[in-house]
């Protein structure tokens, strides 16, 4: 289906096959202006051939990929203009310190020498790594490249972030930090769209999810509308402070699908997706105390983007 | 134009890496060396001697340079982040041709200076202008082909193993057609660098159409 004219990003019935293997099957989406898109997928799912084709690496593929209505195949100059890209492993020549990467991207993407100076010292900033600046790149930490990925990729401050999983190899602080990065950005306007296997920093700073599966796109939208779709009902869990022997059969009840225990005073209810969550509380409560059990804590549960992701894609594999 | 901002890119990589430094020294320093070494070079200008010696070793040592460097680069995907860049893919390759070109034309220009000072020293008079053009003449051809070949077979090799061993024996011969015509033709010394100039573009332009065409 042709996705909204008006959208920043557009990705239309793209199809892209490496000998008989078909890697992207008739995938739509579009995104607007200053979103953070999360893709996410398996191994395999067509992930990275949608980002290579997005920035122009890619160029022989069916259907037409558009960056604010120029088409990535017959204006990349003008497409690579709006664009910042790190790859999944950003690699430099071995001899680079990061002052000369950053010299040297930032100048063939247009910056000028006083503007990129300028530049420099804010994205090593903004990333907290001012101090490798005259490091070669080749003797820092995997995690202080992946920033240095970073910084080349939003040193011309492109309208268009494209990064291929940014997050992984990267410890919890400075996963942190990216999303963090990611919101300022989002907020100044930039349009994020990054590939995760980390389906919680997805879930942290996605405004809109795509989920891939064997070259098809099976959902785009967002978390909410991905709840909906698949009529997952919320869960109510339940700790125990006392159990009397005699706890209510929650299963009977008719607006319970089922019940995980998982331990003696440690229960998940999961309800209907037409259950009144409130309701069904208010009843679970009701029955606990006048079966004598004394309830330590009780609180609605909602799905998180890993369970809804493995409804989709784990029941789905080869 | 992004040629000139990668060509200072990669002199800028040759100067950190210690590149520079081991041609423009090190080649003049072999030539004598050798120079120095064999017993049969009686009689023979060193100035010629240098030039022949920085043509061919240079030249294998440049199209392996230019080989190596360009697969490591490919297989490690240094280049995704110029191409998504306003960059020409073409200039990425013009630029390390240019660049290895420029290193080894002037190591040997440097050993050609040094054999004419010697002989001069030696003989007491320079090296007559003629024999000394004509070798400059072959020197430029052949490095030409073997940065070109270089390049090529950087750009088509499956690996750094295949791409070597192709540039060694199928780059370093290549270059000597750049002799032929001088022995059988002309022995004017600009006559090397029309089969030098012709093969380089081609090649170039081979290694250009295939870069354009691979996903990188």
């Amino acid at each position: 289906m042709p996705s909204d004219p008006d959208r920043f990003v557009r990705i239309e019935r793209v199809t892209k096959g490496y000998g008989t293997l078909r890697a992207l099957d008739d995938v739509s989406f579009s995104i607007d202006e200053g979103e953070i898109f999360g893709y996410i997928g398996p191994n395999g799912a067509g992930k990275t051939t949608t980002i290579k084709i997005l920035v122009g690496i890619l160029r022989s593929f069916e259907g037409t990929a558009l960056v604010d209505g120029h088409d990535v195949r017959r204006e990349l100059p003008a497409v690579q203009r709006l664009l910042g890209y790190l790859p999944q492993e950003a690699a430099f020549q071995e001899w680079r310190t990061v002052d000369h990467a950053l010299t040297t991207f930032g100048r063939l993407s247009g910056l000028s020498r006083a503007d990129l100076e300028r530049r420099k010292k804010e994205v090593l900033g903004l990333l907290g790594i001012p101090e490798v600046q005259h490091r070669r790149i080749v003797q820092l930490s995997g995690g202080t490249a992946q920033k240095v990925g970073m910084a080349q990729a939003i040193l011309h401050g492109p309208r268009l972030l494209v990064l291929d999983e940014p997050m992984a190899g990267l410890d919890p602080a400075s996963r942190f930090q990216f999303k963090e990065v990611f919101r300022a950005l989002a907020r100044d306007g930039t349009t994020i769209f990054f590939s995760s296997h980390i389906l919680s920093d997805v879930q942290d700073v996605a405004t809109r999810v795509g989920i891939l599966n064997r070259g098809r796109a099976v959902h785009v939208g967002t978390l909410e509308e991905l709840k909906a779709r698949l009529q997952v009902g919320r869960s109510v869990e339940i700790v125990l402070a006392h159990d009397s022997g005699r706890r209510p059969d929650f299963a009977a009840r008719a607006d319970v699908l089922g019940v995980d225990r998982f331990a003696e005073n440690h229960l998940v209810v999961r309800l209907r997706p037409d259950a009144d969550v409130d309701a069904a509380i208010d009843g679970f409560v009701r029955d606990l105390l006048a079966s004598g059990c004394r309830i330590r804590s009780i609180s609605p549960v909602s799905p998180n983007l890993e369970e809804l992701y493995v409804r989709f894609v784990a029941g789905d594999r080869p | 134009m992004s040629l000139p901002l990668l060509f200072e890119d990669e002199l800028r990589g040759f100067y950190r890496s210690k590149v520079m430094t081991v041609l423009w020294i090190g080649l003049p320093a072999l030539a004598g060396f050798l120079y120095y070494l064999s017993p049969d070079t009686a009689g023979i200008p060193f100035a010629a001697f240098a030039g022949l010696i920085v043509s061919s070793i240079g030249g294998v040592l440049a199209s392996v340079m230019l080989t190596t460097s360009i697969l490591n680069e490919r297989s490690r995907h240094v280049y995704d982040l110029f191409v998504v860049r306003p960059v020409r893919r073409m200039d990425i390759l013009l630029a390390k041709f240019l660049a290895v070109y420029g290193c080894v034309v002037l190591a040997g220009a440097l050993a050609l200076a040094l054999g004419i000072g010697i002989d001069y020293g030696l003989r007491g008079t320079p090296p007559a202008v003629g024999p000394t053009l004509s070798f400059l003449g072959i020197m430029l051809g052949m490095l030409a082909v073997s940065c070109s070949a270089g390049v090529l077979i950087g750009v088509a090799a499956p690996s750094v193993l295949v791409g070597v061993i192709l540039v060694v024996y199928g780059g370093n011969q290549l270059s000597a057609v750049v002799i032929l015509p001088v022995l059988t033709l002309s022995s004017e010394p600009w006559f090397p660098l029309l089969p030098g100039a012709g093969i380089s573009a081609a090649l170039l332009a081979l290694a250009v159409v295939l870069f354009d065409r691979k996903a990188l």
